[in-house]
């Protein structure tokens, strides 16, 4: 009886904590996916207004644009650590 | 390799009587880069002048004018004619005498026509406009104007009128408001216009036509009728014009504009009164033909030499020299920045790295066989734009690395394909899809835990290992660039800056491995210690890391600002598959949903309802890989495109060469000589 009740607990545990892992990931990508958006909002509408005067400003536009960009990659990155290691 | 076409720097004198063979043989040649002479400031030589158009441009240059407007009416251009044959010059310097002010005349004619019956059509219209609110008006339009005592007013106003003056009043409820027209006294028209305004009134005027409003209106739309017949008369007669002329127009445009910018070519000389000189660029390997050729055209009487050239920073013009696979890689360069003469180019490199990147990405067999067939069907869309036509050279090249990779991680759609990934898998643990491959795998007599059926950890140190070594490279690339384009004391504080970054790079990552075991990567953390608990890796990696630092900072202290972004830099490159994987997990997902979820239960129980459960499957199958195809282009071009514009241009190019624009023109449309 006692030692069934231990395993239940034992298994809970564990499930409870790889539902913690997802959620923790999941919260990795969302907040750098929020943080990186809000970082290319005013980049881009600039680059944008940059483009349209001078259109040789393209590469350079689209370099500061997806700049704030890596942010995203590194939460994406801690998730998929945090899912399969 | 990894630089531009070599130039060399020529100066061309001689007597004015040869201005115009030498011209005309510099404009065949098509390879002399013209430095147009400029009177003012340092390129100035004494005596000399800028020279005068060549006699007869300005008639070229009418004729010219005349058909560029007979083209942009037709609406034909250089890329919507055929090309298959070519006029001789003679021809057509005949025709252009003979036929081309008749066909302009009739053209015009034509033309001035066609403005004439669309005006009227335009004013037709504007008329009915007018006359629209008064359809239902209570009497013909020749009764509400024209009398001695009596005024009328009509107009939109926002609710019921009820004046103070005698008055008339018909109204017409409207959509909002109502349609007022208002006989008064001549007396009262003042008062009853400031009333009106309390209603908000806009007055409309009333057209003076005789008969109802509606009457009048058909007559005009039936002149309409007519003057569209016209015009689509007069626009057949233009088109068999065009069908007739277009490839004359077109030819006769390209031998006139190479006509005209040989005659303005001496504007870009230095003349004096009896001779010109002119500089310019032509790629190295080519001098010899100039010489021998200028030699010829103007039968020796000219004086051509080779100029030294001491600073090359900036002042040639660019060409790229690059191996023919490399060449629509060229495109992602002058997006960027045209590299300069000195400089490293790094087209050759990225021509190769960004395929491979792009199959890092999107290693999926059915998705690169999508792209590869959408490269080849979009092909002839593009036709005649070069730009275009490397974009989808790309895309080509992108899709079959992307195949390549596909079947390597053993990817189809999301699926496996019926093989083991060679060396590393990246196949995800979606609803339990890890345990079936890992019992396939013990099956097989392989590694058969979870753990090894994906192998994430390792592929992301093995896109970390790429991004020190591209980055690496451009530091290389940095400090060759310095010693290349820089001087004196700045010359050496650069190179040893650039070799301080590669320092602490390394010196970073030594220390990590003396500490932490990495797979994949070098492990120190075994060596004996040798000072206070220091192993010998961890004691060469800190110096090399103060090292570095130091020789950063003897360049400019504010840079040691940037050392973080060595480790934000390098983990960046883990996007090649952190996005990878995203996209197996989208496919995945799709499949899951579509196939496991919504198709295969219907399938066991087959019923009317199931059937169709199973077409929205299939529908959303569909839609799932369209999506993740398109974003499959997104981000494995943009992805691999930014690790080279942030992470690896910024240690060492430059940019900012002057195109290598040869004097002369390609001929489509007319022979070169007849």
């Amino acid at each position: 009886m006692a030692a069934e009740s231990v395993a239940v607990e034992v298994a809970a545990a564990a499930a409870s904590a790889a539902g913690l892992k997802a959620v923790g990931a999941g919260l990795a990508v969302g907040l750098a996916g929020v943080g990186s958006g809000l970082g290319e909002m005013g980049i881009g509408a600039a680059a944008m207004g940059a483009v349209a005067e001078n259109k040789d400003m393209f590469g350079l536009a689209l370099l500061f644009t997806v700049l704030p960009e890596t942010i995203v990659i590194f939460g994406l990155v801690v998730a998929l650590l945090l899912m399969f290691q | 390799m990894f630089q531009p076409e070599s130039m060399s720097r020529l100066l061309i004198v001689a007597s004015k009587q040869q201005l115009e063979p030498v011209i005309t043989e510099l404009y065949r040649m098509n390879i002399f880069h013209i430095d147009d002479y400029v009177e003012k400031g340092d390129g100035e030589w004494e005596g000399f002048r800028i020279g005068m158009p060549l006699a007869g441009a300005d008639v070229t240059s009418a004729a010219l004018v005349k058909i560029r407007s007979i083209a942009s009416a037709f609406g034909i251009s250089k890329d919507t004619v055929s090309d298959a044959e070519r006029s001789s010059i003679n021809v057509l310097k005949q025709r252009i005498e003979q036929d081309l002010p008749a066909i302009a005349e009739e053209v015009e004619k034509l033309l001035a026509k066609k403005t004439k019956y669309e005006s009227m059509v335009k004013e037709y219209e504007q008329r009915i406009e007018a006359l629209r609110p008064f359809i239902d008006a209570p009497a013909p339009l020749e009764l509400l104007q024209g009398y001695d005592t009596i005024s009328f007013i009509a107009g939109n106003v926002k609710s019921p009128v009820s004046l103070s003056v005698p008055c008339e009043i018909w109204e017409k409820q409207l959509k909002s408001g109502y349609f007022v027209i208002l006989a008064v006294k001549n007396s009262d028209v003042s008062t009853v216009e400031r009333e009106l305004l309390d209603f908000q009134i806009q007055k409309i005027q009333i057209p003076t036509e005789t008969g109802s409003a509606s009457q009048v209106i058909h007559e005009y739309e039936l002149k309409i009728e007519g003057l569209k017949k016209e015009i689509a008369d007069l626009e057949r007669q233009m088109g068999t014009i065009r069908d007739k002329h277009e490839f004359f127009l077109m030819s006769s445009e390209e031998f006139l504009s190479g006509d005209v910018e040989q005659a303005e070519a001496p504007l870009r000389f230095a003349t004096s009164e009896h001779a010109f000189a002119v500089t310019g660029w032509v790629p190295t390997s080519k001098v010899t033909k100039v010489f021998e050729n200028l030699d010829k055209a103007c039968a020796g009487k000219v004086y051509v030499s080779e100029l030294e050239v001491e600073d090359y920073n900036e002042m040639p013009p660019v060409e790229y020299h690059n191996p023919d696979f490399a060449h629509p890689t060229q495109l992602f360069m002058d997006l960027y920045s045209r590299p300069r003469y000195t400089e490293v180019d790094p087209t050759l490199l990225m021509a190769i790295l960004f395929p491979i990147m792009f199959g890092l990405i999107l290693g999926d067999v059915g998705y690169g066989v999508i792209l590869l067939i959408m490269s080849m069907g979009l092909r002839s869309f593009v036709k005649g734009s070069e730009a275009g036509n490397q974009l989808i050279t790309v895309l080509r090249n992108c899709s079959i690395s992307s195949i390549i990779f596909g079947l390597a991680f053993s990817e189809i759609f999301g699926f496996s394909l019926p093989w083991q990934p060679i060396w590393l898998s990246r196949h995800i643990n979606m609803g339990g899809a890890a345990h079936g491959a890992a019992t396939e795998a013990a099956a097989h007599g392989m590694e058969a835990s979870v753990e090894h059926v994906s192998h994430i950890p390792q592929l992301l140190v093995i896109s970390i290992w790429i991004g020190i070594l591209h980055i690496t490279l451009g530091r290389i690339w940095g400090a060759r660039n310095a010693a290349k384009m820089d001087h004196g004391h700045h010359r050496t504080l650069k190179i040893y800056a650039n070799i301080g970054w590669i320092l602490v790079m390394w010196g970073i990552l030594v220390l990590i491995w003396s500490n932490f075991p990495i797979p994949m990567m070098p492990d120190f953390s075994q060596l004996p210690a040798l000072v206070a608990g220091l192993n010998p890796a961890m004691i060469a990696g800190a110096v090399m890391l103060i090292l570095g630092l130091v020789f950063i900072a003897r360049e400019n202290v504010l840079d040691l600002m940037e050392v973080p972004t060595i480790i934000s830099h390098v983990l960046s490159y883990t996007r090649l598959i952190a996005v990878g994987l995203s996209s197996v997990a989208i496919a995945m997902v799709t499949n899951f949903i579509a196939i496991d979820m919504i198709i295969s239960p219907q399938l066991k129980l087959l019923s009317p309802i199931g059937i169709i459960l199973v077409i929205v499957g299939i529908v959303v199958f569909l839609f799932g890989h369209a999506l993740n195809t398109a974003l499959g282009i997104l981000g494995g071009g943009l992805h691999p495109l930014r690790l080279h514009y942030v992470e690896f241009f910024t240690k060492f190019y430059r940019g900012g060469g002057k195109k290598y624009t040869p004097f002369g023109m390609i001929r489509k449309l007319t022979k070169q000589t007849d």
